[in-house]
């Protein structure tokens, strides 16, 4: 394909941004409108990629690679298995999330759409990327738009929640800056070349002190966007607060880009300091599956219990993430997907509900299954869906995962499976109080049923659930190379044993290896590390 | 190459200077349109006249003088600074009733005093420059006489500036001891032969180091910025925080860089500027949280800005450092033009409760100040992202970790009070619209524009700016 594609489904949104700039406030349908054919065309092209993606292939595809600022840093873009999905989900996700707000925004319209096209591109950057650089550069650009759409058409609290929103991210993402700064200047130090390209600096081996450091900062910035249990607070506020919109594509994608930073750079960077830390980061998602779940049982407010639970679910995935074999990886990968859907999809009913109740207490509702079946149709599934029942996409990944997490650790398996029990309890007690029973509130009386328009959005994302329970395979032999390339990845680099010479002032850079048989993958690690042995010795000797 | 007419941007500017006093004080001009015309062309055809002279790197008054490559840049960043304070601050006379010829006289000649400054190598022709300079900025600062807070801030300012001038004259004059030269060349030469006795050296370097800090507000010598800052006229606010600060930076890395080579010198430096700049960073950006006038706001965050940019005076980071003050030059013109469109009648609605609503009221407007607020805090795609970058990747090539590390939490406090101008302009309780009137005309929005251009091309696509600074500091190795 000699089409610049990713290029393509990456910046459309923002010309279509771009394009709303010029179109006057008024014409509120020609925004809704625009926005949506934009976001739709994406897709189209994103499905095209799809079906164009080779799925034996363990190198990025379609990429597209050209110098930008310099110093090794460059507009260099590209799909494998592990990003492939997630900007799927994105692609798809988007259309939906507009005609979502059809009707409920109708105040700054020009705005929100321009905002939500601006978060698409964003999005899908930070996926794509394979510079480092650029990847921080989108994981950044991205607070603005969120921020703006939480601040503008959220909530009462909006405020405390967008601010809280952006200085949670910040403080991690900013300090991930400064690990990827000392990163830089040690592959500099190392070859004598600089690069930020993520390949490359994936064939660095540091000190296990040095890894150590740089690997906190990279996990502090992903765990607070995952959320991992401590850093969470950020994430029921800014649920609660957002519109409708807001709300699915934070937890639907903006979690993800967490637990894919962690995929794709802190994992492989780090290998040894990964070691070291992962029953600690296991210990804090297990505590996060219980913890979101036992806080979803308690909630009032039917969004917050969907916020809650995505701390639980999320727990899992990250669980999934460490348990660093075939099926964890896999279902964790998987998994992702079917949060974003089931969550995203649930946040969507909370949202219909809303736009007729004004509330979202659980108290307030009660028997609204007789006044909106089809609604109750579509609630059960994403609800069993979320849940984890056999035949929905939910049970695949949540099988996968609890799979790869037993062949590691047989109490924390045991302990994620609660996971599986407390959300049943959390959706269906909520389920019932909300749909079933008799009908208390004389308001419940006048909703009407999903119109067209509701159907035509919540449909598709029946279909891809149905679809991913029933033949999850179509999905997963898309990732099987990326991901089996990815862990021998990791694996091969924890073989090397470091060699820990003589004390270095500043910040020391040692590399060693050890004397077995290497893949060819590796030749070049090995290369390099002679390189920078070279080099180190001649600083030794100058003074 | 000695040559007369490399004097040739300062002539122009001081000529151009007189010919709009002369024309104050005797011209018969009903329309004043004329000064503006004559400061405007003044300005640029300096900046002209320095361009033609790139890459020659001409001398003039025995070596005193040198206009070199990051001379021009330095040139071309205030004439440049003028020009879009000259634009932006049209209605605004008029509108505060200032006298047009000397407004428009004093801020060229400040320029002169900056281009003096920034373009000779000799401690006492550097001196000279700062004077003129702060000459100019004291009257400039009280220009609004009927106004207490601008006689108080033309008052402190001249106070504190001439204490500051006091300890960098005494700081000259030990330099000159252990030297015997005020000529930066033979000072250097000095230094490579061993300068045993450098403890001088090093008192001399740090009261220079108190003259400038003043002058770039740097913590504890920023007492009297944000009393300056709120009480000048907003352009000449806009000025200052631009203008003066990239010339106190751009030579006191002349002064400080050859210092760097004798160890114990370096040592103690370091020291120095660490705790500057780290007690910079963290004590502007508290303070500024507590604010709640958008001028005395900018005002600490230009303090907070100086201390990023001693960063980059730490580690010796000459394009660093300049690119940084292009980029800050645009975001922070940008948002002070601003607060002109906000300043109708003569009076100023600064007050962060004025910005309530801006966004429906003026949407364009809210949208530019937007940008630049997301410039000052640092966020890509703009250009205060890559300037911050720039120094802080350099800053950890040195080593100094920990000060980055600072500079990024302190830039993180700062996100908070510029997201709260944002706040403030969109997601508050709306003011009626004709609550304050917008002073809206076309040069002042167009140098809004073309504001948030530059901010988004530097950030995006600033190939060629960073070529030319690396051009100019490869060239010139600063002497």
């Amino acid at each position: 394909m000699t089409l610049p594609s990713i290029s393509l489904i990456t910046f459309l949104p923002l010309i279509g941004a771009i394009l709303l700039i010029f179109i006057p406030g008024e014409r509120k349908e020609i925004h809704r409108l625009v926005a949506f054919i934009v976001s739709l065309i994406t897709f189209v092209f994103s499905i095209l990629l799809f079906i164009h993606f080779d799925s034996n292939q363990v190198e990025p595809q379609f990429v597209e690679n050209t110098p930008w600022l310099g110093y090794g840093i460059n507009y260099h873009v590209g799909l494998d298995g592990l990003s492939l999905l997630l900007v799927m989900l994105t692609t798809f996700l988007f259309p939906i999330v507009i005609l979502s707000g059809w009707r409920y925004i109708d105040h700054r319209v020009k705005e929100y759409h321009l905002f939500l096209l601006f978060l698409e591109t964003g999005i899908i950057g930070v996926f794509v990327s394979l510079n480092l650089f650029l990847f921080y550069v989108f994981w950044e650009v991205m607070l603005i738009p969120m921020y703006f759409l939480i601040g503008l058409w959220g909530g009462p609290r909006r405020i405390y929640a967008t601010i809280k929103f952006i200085i949670f991210t910040m403080a991690g993402s900013l300090l991930m800056l400064v690990a990827i700064f000392v990163l830089y200047n040690y592959y500099y130090q190392a070859t004598g070349s600089y690069s930020f390209e993520i390949a490359d600096l994936t064939k660095l081996i540091l000190l296990p002190k040095v890894q150590t450091w740089l690997f906190l900062a990279f996990a502090l910035a992903f765990a607070i966007k995952v959320p991992l249990f401590p850093f969470h607070t950020w994430l029921p506020d800014a649920h609660v607060e957002a519109p409708t919109a807001g709300s699915v594509i934070l937890a639907a994608v903006l979690l993800k880009m967490g637990v894919y930073g962690f995929l794709r750079l802190a994992m492989p960077l780090f290998p040894q300091a990964l070691i070291k830390f992962t029953p600690l980061l296991m210990i804090l998602s297990v505590i996060g599956i219980i913890y979101g779940g036992c806080m979803a049982l308690i909630q009032k407010d039917v969004k917050s219990l969907v916020a809650y639970s995505s701390v639980s679910h999320m727990g899992l995935i990250m669980l999934a993430l460490f348990s660093l074999n075939q099926e964890g990886l896999q279902g964790s990968i998987l998994q992702m997907i079917n949060h974003g859907l089931s969550t995203g999809a649930l946040f969507l009913i909370v949202g219909i509900l809303y736009e007729r109740a004004h509330t979202r207490l659980i108290k307030d509702f009660g028997g609204v299954s007789r006044q909106m079946p089809v609604l109750a149709a579509f609630f059960l599934i994403f609800l069993l869906s979320s849940a984890g029942l056999p035949g929905l996409n939910g049970f695949i990944g949540e099988i996968l995962c609890l799979f790869g997490i037993f062949r590691v650790n047989k109490v924390m398996a045991y302990l994620a499976v609660t996971t599986v029990i407390l959300a049943a309890a959390y959706l269906l007690w909520m389920y019932q109080r909300v749909m079933h029973g008799p009908i208390i509130h004389d308001h419940v009386r006048s909703f009407k049923d999903v119109n067209l328009r509701e159907i035509v959005y919540l449909g598709p994302i029946v279909i891809l659930m149905f679809w991913i329970g029933f033949y999850p395979n179509f999905f997963l032999k898309k990732m099987d190379s990326s991901v089996a390339f990815l862990l021998k990845k990791i694996e091969e680099k924890q073989k090397y044993f470091v060699f820990e010479g003589e004390p270095q002032k500043g910040f020391p850079l040692k590399l060693a290896i050890k004397e077995k048989s290497f893949s060819d993958s590796v030749q070049l690690d090995l290369k390099l590390a002679q390189e920078s042995r070279l080099i180190l010795s001649k600083e030794k000797k100058q003074p | 190459m000695n040559d007369f007419s490399s004097l040739s941007p300062l002539l122009i500017l001081i000529g151009g200077a007189l010919v709009i006093l002369l024309l104050e004080a005797f011209g018969r001009w009903s329309s004043r349109l004329i000064h503006f015309i004559l400061a405007l062309g003044s300005l640029l055809s300096s900046l002209v006249m320095a361009l033609t002279f790139w890459g020659k790197k001409v001398t003039y008054f025995s070596g005193a003088y040198i206009l070199d490559d990051m001379a021009i840049l330095m040139i071309v960043l205030f004439c440049l600074a003028g020009v879009l304070i000259i634009f932006i601050s049209l209605t605004y006379m008029i509108e505060h009733g200032f006298n047009r010829g000397e407004y428009l006289a004093l801020l060229l000649l400040a320029t002169t005093g900056l281009i003096i400054m920034t373009s000779s190598v000799d401690l006492i022709v550097i001196f000279l420059g700062l004077e003129t300079l702060s000459l100019a900025s004291y009257v400039l600062a009280g220009l609004k006489k009927e106004d207490e807070k601008s006689s108080e801030a033309a008052i402190k300012y001249f106070l504190l500036g001439s204490l500051a001038s006091a300890f960098l004259v005494l700081g000259l004059a030990f330099i000159f001891i252990q030297s015997q030269s005020f000529n930066l060349k033979e000072i250097i030469s000095n230094i490579s032969k061993g300068a045993d006795n450098s403890i001088i050296f090093l008192i001399g370097l740090s009261l220079i180091i108190v003259g400038f800090g003043f002058k770039v507000a740097l913590v504890p010598f920023h007492m009297w910025t944000p009393d300056v800052y709120q009480g000048a006229p907003t352009p000449i606010t806009a000025f200052f925080s631009v203008a003066p600060k990239a010339a106190g930076f751009f030579v006191l890395f002349r002064l400080v860089s050859p210092f760097f080579e004798p160890i114990y010198l370096r040592q103690n430096l370091k020291i120095i500027l660490f705790l500057l700049s780290s007690l910079t960073m963290i004590v502007a950006n508290l303070v500024a949280l507590r604010q709640r006038n958008v001028k005395r706001l900018l005002a600490y965050s230009s303090i907070a800005h100086a201390g990023y940019l001693s960063l980059a005076l730490l580690s010796q980071d000459a394009s660093g450092l300049i690119f940084y003050l292009i980029a800050y030059l645009f975001m922070n013109i940008g948002a002070f033009a601003i607060l002109i469109a906000l300043s109708p009648n003569g009076r100023e609605f600064h007050d962060l409760d004025d910005f309530n609503g801006l966004a429906s009221r003026a949407p364009w407007l809210a949208a530019c100040m937007s940008v630049f607020l997301i410039s000052l805090a640092g966020f890509p795609p703009t250009a205060g992202f890559l300037a911050k970058f720039y120094i802080f990747s350099n800053a950890i090539k040195q080593g100094y970790v920990v000060l980055v590390i600072i500079a990024v939490l302190t830039s993180l406090i700062s996100v908070y009070y510029y997201l709260r101008v944002i706040v403030h302009m969109y997601m508050s309780k709306e003011l009626p619209p004709q609550a304050i009137r917008i002073n809206s005309d076309f040069l002042l929005l167009l140098i809004i524009f073309f504001c948030v251009y530059a901010v988004l091309q530097l950030g995006l696509f600033p190939g060629q700016v960073i070529n030319f600074i690396q051009r100019a500091s490869s060239s010139s190795p600063f002497l």
